[in-house]
């Protein structure tokens, strides 16, 4: 324990049961989850928490009963409490706990807020973790790194039922951003520096797509897995961000970073954020969703096509485009995962600015912000928690437990609160798994998909309670590695089945046969609204109604709503 | 369709490396060259992305009416780029060469590209005068030399190409490129019912590090 909180803290509140200290106490939970904390010992805050919980009818039930699904609406602890079926492969209940790992603050140079504005508003809007990921810089590498961390350990004691963890946005050599952030812990702070002095493309003039560039970007993640191996910290992790904005990130990259470390490049950005960027002018920025409004370059991928500089539905096209970038990984067997964030900077309608007088150069960080007397009406961010959410199944309400659920791909992600909760399993030979893992079963045996999904049931943030129009299941074969490492296409994924849905309230259930499962095949799961559809890339065989490409200056984020899950294998031996 | 250069042009098409960063650099060069060399009604200048080390770069082609121009041309273009605050840039037409080797090889490449049609974007072209404001699909498919329209995301791409009703809102940013021989534009679904070109005139810039 480290920074002088855990033990000792809740001063703020009186009574407290529960602690999340950088030791990751396992098993303790937040109190408004935890049923032995009594109404009366809770804030206002947690008190209503709980009261969204006890709404939707999941609290209790969930933990006693060991009820397969339970979620939520927009707090927290809503989107938590599920546990596996009876009879599954793994013991206990998972958490599945909302984040974000992509927030900017007044110690990135096109941000502003505080630390504590984003953990406030972050918590708010239902999010169990957070990820403060401020630009690497040569000015954030001498000064911010360090002075944000003061004010992330203040937010982590005032706010006790968030997880915040530092991290910073990686400039990837030779590419696009990357979130890389560590457990808390007495070297968090000293690992991120060195990475970012070491390996971070800004600092080392290292943007340039060239192999001695992309080599750096492998030895920066060879850099921390070494501090993880050495134990200088518990934890580290990367996630590409926005992945396909820019057209930079290479299929050999991506696939050169995981391949290089599969314990810390893990995943990307499935959706971009700066989801607001969309909405028309001149009541909004009239961008495109994501920001994603670039073609082409000489340092792009000569390979993608122009269909890869646009969002389809909010997503990224590497993961929105059935038998794409993505699939082409799952198809070879490889674990990796995807996440949606706010890249929260300045948000939409917001009224603050910039503090006056800053000298960022030279303080490392804007000063505080203020009220600006008007409406943010073109900045493009929403805030954490308000429209995109990473839901991470966990074992604790810990940090090392959201980073292990991470790690290894039970996640979901949803925008607009589309559902509250998704429980997903393949089952087969007597064995069960869920989002992120491999089922191993005799060949040939019979292998069922049970998909338990909480509807909305209630508003979200922009004052509707969304519908979930259809569900598709979307499957391929694993194929083995690829010999052309720019592979970004596979043959045999489609989607396989189309659930009509049509509700916003209460659960559904639907299953789906897989038969008998006699070749190593792969499975994962999109939503949507029904608002607004296209025949996929890979034609109407493949993806009959797919997610349509956005509109730059007319992409409300709000009418377009769809959930992404992780794949899950199966392995017939 | 008003090209006025032959597919086999390679005497007609300059290319130049001057380094550039990105495809804004790449547009003021050629704005820059078009004053400069006092280039004749009917060029076609284009960009040309250069994906070889030691780094990436964008390079341009300038497409001349006819041989004696270019030759014309070129002999100018040395004179300037022999002068004195010129950054290190080379050029190539046909079989000369101007500057050092490498970025010499990509002007030729460049040039190459744009002779025989199959790649660059163009940036100045007959008729580009007329691409602003809102234009109507047959307006651009008649007053320049843009040969033939594709319609990217929904609605799905009908091979004939949009209605030629069809308003066009060109946000003064209008870039075909070469394929296949011919001068194509792409353009996406825009709001109010329009469409517009796919190249955005001021992309997002990377937002990290610019304090």
């Amino acid at each position: 324990m480290t920074h002088g909180h855990g033990h000792d803290h809740g001063h703020d509140h009186g009574h407290h049961h529960h602690h999340h200290g950088e030791d990751g106490d396992a098993g303790s939970l937040p109190p408004a989850l935890d049923l032995s904390v009594p109404d009366q010992e809770l804030t206002p805050s947690q008190l209503s928490r709980r009261s969204m919980l006890r709404r939707t009818g999941l609290l209790g039930a969930g933990l006693a009963a060991g009820s397969v699904l339970a979620g939520a609406g927009q707090a927290a602890a809503a989107s938590a409490i599920s546990a596996l079926a009876a009879g599954g492969s793994r013991g206990g209940g998972l958490l599945w706990l909302a984040g974000d790992h992509h927030i900017h603050t007044q110690h990135s140079s096109d941000a502003k807020y505080r630390v504590i504005d984003h953990v406030r508003q972050g918590n708010a809007h239902g999010l169990d973790w957070m990820v403060i990921t401020d630009h690497g810089s040569e000015t954030h590498a001498k000064i911010g790194v360090e002075k944000v961390n003061p004010d992330i350990v203040a937010a982590r004691d005032k706010i006790s039922d968030t997880l915040v963890f530092q991290g910073l946005e990686w400039n990837i050599p030779a590419a696009e951003h990357g979130t890389v952030f560590v457990h808390p812990g007495k070297n968090e702070v000293a690992v991120l520096k060195e990475f970012e002095n070491s390996f971070d493309g800004s600092v080392k003039a290292a943007g340039a797509n060239t192999p001695a560039n992309e080599a750096l970007a492998i030895s920066g993640l060879n850099f921390l897995a070494d501090a993880v191996r050495r134990r200088k910290v518990k934890d580290a992790l990367m996630l590409a961000n926005h992945p396909a904005r820019k057209g930079i990130d290479s299929p050999h990259e991506i696939r050169g970073w995981r391949d290089a470390q599969p314990r810390i490049a893990v995943g990307m950005e499935g959706a971009p954020g700066h989801q607001a960027a969309g909405l028309p002018a001149p009541n909004g920025a009239g961008s495109g969703r994501g920001i994603y409004d670039n073609s082409p370059s000489a340092d792009s991928f000569v390979g993608y096509p122009l269909e890869s500089y646009r969002t389809w539905g909010g997503f990224d096209w590497m993961t929105a485009t059935v038998g794409g970038l993505w699939d082409s990984l799952l198809a070879e067997g490889k674990p990796w995962w995807v996440t949606a964030n706010s890249d929260s900077h300045n948000v939409y309608a917001d009224t603050a600015v910039r503090g006056p007088n800053s000298d960022f150069n030279a303080n490392g960080r804007y000063n505080d912000p203020v009220y600006g007397g008007g409406l943010n009406l073109t900045d493009t961010d929403f805030w954490p928690g308000q429209y995109s959410r990473t839901h991470v199944g966990a074992e604790s309400f810990s940090y090392a437990a959201v980073m292990n659920g991470i790690r290894s791909g039970r996640v979901w992600v949803d925008h607009g609160g589309l559902i509250s909760g998704l429980d997903a399993r393949l089952k087969g030979g007597g064995n069960a798994v869920t989002l992120g893992g491999v089922l191993q079963v005799r060949r040939g045996r019979q292998v069922d998909l049970v998909i338990d999904i909480a509807l909305a049931g209630g508003p979200n943030w922009a004052q509707f309670v969304p519908a979930l129009a259809r569900v598709d299941v979307i499957q391929g074969d694993v194929t083995g590695a690829v010999s052309d490492k720019d592979t970004f296409t596979t043959p045999n994924t489609k989607v396989v089945k189309s659930f009509e849905v049509n509700q916003s309230t209460g659960t559904v259930r639907l299953t789906y046969s897989l038969g008998k499962v006699d070749k190593p095949v792969y499975v994962r799961l999109r939503g949507t609204d029904g608002n607004r559809t296209a025949v996929g890339l890979g034609g109407a065989a493949v993806d009959p109604a797919g997610p349509a490409m956005d509109v730059i200056g007319d992409a409300d984020p709000w009418k377009d709503l769809w959930f992404y899950s992780n794949p899950m294998w199966v392995l017939p031996a | 369709m008003t090209a006025p250069h032959h597919a086999t042009g390679v005497h007609t098409v300059i290319g130049v490396d001057a380094g550039s960063a990105n495809l804004k650099e790449a547009d003021h060069l050629i704005h820059r060259l078009m004053d400069q060399l006092a280039l004749p009604p009917g060029t076609l200048a284009c960009s040309h992305l250069i994906r070889t080390a030691p780094r990436h770069r964008t390079a341009i082609s300038l497409a001349l009416p006819d041989p004696a121009t270019a030759d014309a041309i070129w002999d100018r273009l040395v004179v300037l780029l022999a002068g004195p605050d010129q950054p290190t840039t080379a050029a190539a037409l046909s079989d000369r060469a101007y500057g050092p080797p490498e970025a010499a090889f990509s002007a030729a490449q460049a040039a190459s590209e744009h002779s025989r049609k199959q790649g660059g974007r163009a940036v100045v072209y007959p008729g580009v005068q007329h691409m602003t404001g809102t234009v109507t699909v047959a307006e651009v498919l008649t007053g320049t030399a843009i040969d033939r329209i594709t319609v990217l995301g929904t609605p799905p791409d009908d091979p004939r190409g949009p209605d030629g009703s069809v308003r066009v809102t060109t946000r003064d940013h209008v870039r075909p490129e070469w394929r296949d021989e011919q001068l194509v534009l792409t353009l996406t679904p825009a709001p109010r019912g329009m469409l517009a070109p796919f190249e955005v005139p001021n992309p997002t810039p990377c937002c990290a590090d610019h304090s």
